[in-house]
């Protein structure tokens, strides 16, 4: 048996690995995926006091400090026992909402977009945000910065600062918004919808409109029959900031609903030897190892996992979306056939930027946000708390204990991209199956086509492997198993 | 009105050696003599966040972590203006590398700095949640300081801190 290592050294810490073993009929026998992810998280945490974390869990990740940030302060919620007041929720979900529509057209734009916009097999130096410009026009990059600014805006009044906000705190927020703020966030709602029109008509004219992108999307090499994590609200819609968790089985069917304080009941994390990565699974179907179908306990959370779960979205436009990319990909718009096509994430992350827009717009002309009532002093402690919200890459859990003066003592987080680890693997293994067979050449067309297959789950590991479309260090070893002999070497950028 | 020379420190305070460049930020801000000029900052970001940050400048040193596995940790890198620096925080941001940022700036008529140098430490952990640096980054600072010096004043032509002597050479 021969091995391939696919090295994706990404920031250059040099231990991120793609294990490919190549049987002797130069088939591939199987397929490990080992990432850097940051370590001592928990002991980092153990003897702060709880309140603190909301602020310091956002430098976890650079990507995603929102998430983070509502995370935490949900379960710092839970671990005081208190009901944080309405306003105080609304306002919470409002910037959650807009933090939302800023991170969605970053990715569509910037790092999906380039695979489909500019065309998979464009060359390195075209499939990035320039490529893009190039193909949709520069007032399409002008348009992108505005939004991306607009979700900055919003995150700094309500947040109370432009990148890592810090107003959530145990029984509500520390802010309030005045009429005068209101009105501005109204006004960034409404240009934030039109920013989510003119990208939906993107999707139709460079995209959709491509036949060739389309059969792309929905071929075999790239669809996986997992189930499937998201928040729904009371409707069954897609919700970010809270709600219940959902889980759905290949075939549509519910298998779960509950909530966050209940997640150990379904969720189990399987460790590797090979991998300090851990691989969550649904612990009532079981570890079957990398493999689809019912009988696998392997789920995703992604935009398209959310998009599965839901019985639609909870905004007009938003929901007429919706039910377009069910029609168009399993020809039901009601959305009780899940999607199971990697590549359509890039399609659901668009219909949840509508939503997130619309939602921001929506939540906007509450006047209760106003309100100064906007923090619910804890008055006692339970000691443990779990704190749920859906990242823009998958379910973010914070689950902390602490003692009777809320100091933590315990501290467990599954990040967005953690739910994935399973998926992601049998999605590199799927394309590597087609790709590399006995004495290939492994050339860049093959990387990147390798990096597709995850590149649409937007992985971030722990703030460590983020990467541009092309350009991701790569390193393929190929070497005897038995021997350990190297035989080929292939690298890029590195 | 914004200052024309940035020294813009990146990384990340709470996860060991990546505290360089926010270390490095703390100690220029309490030294640095000539508000009018220059201007620190440290920024946890990349991509998008870089634009908003270079727009505007004359001259820009970044000060970064890298891993290229090829020195012992503590060692200095400088990449000169011209190289496409493989640092932590400027190669694989989440959105886009900082050649594509400066080239995205320009397009969109932003104004880019026209200089823009890296100042890049080795490092040995950067994926450990831990406040302080290992002992062999730790060591760099000083170094580092005399060589932001040292660009600041073969930028600007004048001594602009204080607190430190004035270098003789240029590493």
């Amino acid at each position: 048996m021969k091995s391939i290592v696919i090295d994706p050294i990404t920031r250059l810490e040099g231990h991120g690995k793609i294990h490919l073993f190549i049987n002797d009929d130069g088939e591939l026998a199987n397929c490990y995926f080992q990432v850097p992810e940051l370590r001592g998280f928990e002991k980092f945490c153990q003897g702060r006091p709880v309140e603190e974390l909301a602020r310091i869990t956002t430098r976890i990740c650079g990507v995603c400090p929102d998430a983070h940030h509502m995370a935490s302060a949900k379960a710092a919620d839970a671990v005081y026992g208190v009901t944080i007041p309405s306003a105080a929720r609304k306002l919470r979900e409002l910037v959650y909402n807009a933090f939302y529509a800023g991170d969605h057209t970053t990715h569509f734009y910037a790092l999906g977009g380039p695979d489909f916009v500019c065309g998979p097999d464009a060359p390195k130096a075209e499939r990035n945000i320039l490529g893009v410009i190039a193909k949709v026009g520069l007032d399409a990059g002008k348009k992108v910065i505005a939004q991306r600014a607009r979700g900055q805006r919003v995150i700094e009044i309500i947040g109370g600062k432009k990148v890592h906000p810090v107003t959530a705190i145990p029984g509500g927020m520390s802010k309030r918004v005045t009429k005068e703020e209101q009105q501005e966030i109204i006004k960034i709602g409404e240009e934030m919808v039109e920013f989510a029109k003119f990208t939906i008509q993107v999707l139709n004219d460079v995209v959709l409109a491509n036949k060739a992108y389309l059969e792309m999307i929905l071929s075999d090499s790239y669809a996986h029959q997992t189930y499937n994590m998201g928040l729904v609200d009371a409707n069954n819609h897609v919700t970010f900031y809270d709600g219940k968790v959902r889980v759905t089985a290949p075939d549509g069917t519910e298998h779960a609903k509950y909530e966050a304080k209940d997640y150990l009941q379904y969720v189990e994390e399987r460790v590797e030897p090979y991998s300090y990565l851990k691989y969550p699974y649904l612990k009532k179907v079981g570890w079957k190892g990398f493999v689809d179908g019912m009988d696998s306990g392997v789920y995703k959370a992604t935009p398209l996992a959310r998009l599965n779960v839901a019985d639609g979205m909870a905004t007009p436009l938003a929901h007429a979306e919706y039910e377009r990319y069910f029609e168009t990909l399993t020809g039901d718009r009601s959305g009780k056939t899940p999607v199971n096509s990697t590549l359509a994430t890039h399609w659901a992350r668009v219909v949840e930027l509508m939503f997130a827009c619309e939602a921001t717009l929506e939540q906007a002309k509450d006047d209760e946000i106003n309100s100064d009532h906007i923090l619910e002093p804890p008055t006692g402690i339970v000691g443990e708390g779990v704190g749920i919200v859906e990242a823009p890459r998958g379910t973010l859990t914070h689950h902390y204990k602490t003692d009777q003066n809320g100091i933590v003592t315990e501290a467990n987080l599954i990040v967005g991209t953690t739910n994935n680890n399973a998926p992601i693997t049998m999605s590199i293994k799927r394309a590597a199956e087609g790709l590399i067979k006995k004495g290939t050449t492994i050339t860049d067309g093959i990387l990147n086509r390798i990096e597709m297959a995850f590149r649409a789950y937007d992985p971030c590991f722990g703030c460590a492997t983020h990467s541009l479309p092309g350009e991701m260090p790569l390193e393929i070893i190929i070497h005897s198993a038995e021997s350990g002999e190297v035989i080929e070497v292939a690298k890029r950028q590195c | 009105m914004l200052k024309p020379f940035l020294i813009l420190c990146l990384g990340n305070e709470v996860l060991s050696d990546d505290a360089f460049g926010p270390t490095i930020a703390g100690i220029l801000n309490t030294t640095q003599r000539d508000c009018e000029q220059v201007e620190v900052i440290f920024a946890p970001v990349a991509g998008f966040g870089l634009l908003d940050l270079l727009n505007g400048r004359d001259k820009v040193l970044l000060i970064d972590s890298i891993v290229t596995g090829g020195v012992p940790p503590g060692t200095l890198h400088f990449f000169p203006m011209g190289t496409l620096t493989p640092s932590r925080n400027l190669t694989t941001s989440h959105q886009m590398s900082l050649p594509t940022a400066l080239e995205l700036g320009r397009q969109l008529g932003y104004q880019m700095p026209e200089h823009i140098d890296v100042l890049a430490v080795e490092v040995a952990d950067v994926t450990t949640l831990n406040e302080s640096m290992t002992g062999q980054v730790s060591a760099a600072i000083e170094p580092a300081l005399e060589s932001v010096d040292q660009w600041l004043d073969l930028q600007t032509g004048k001594d602009v801190y204080v607190n430190r002597e004035a270098p003789t050479t240029v590493k």
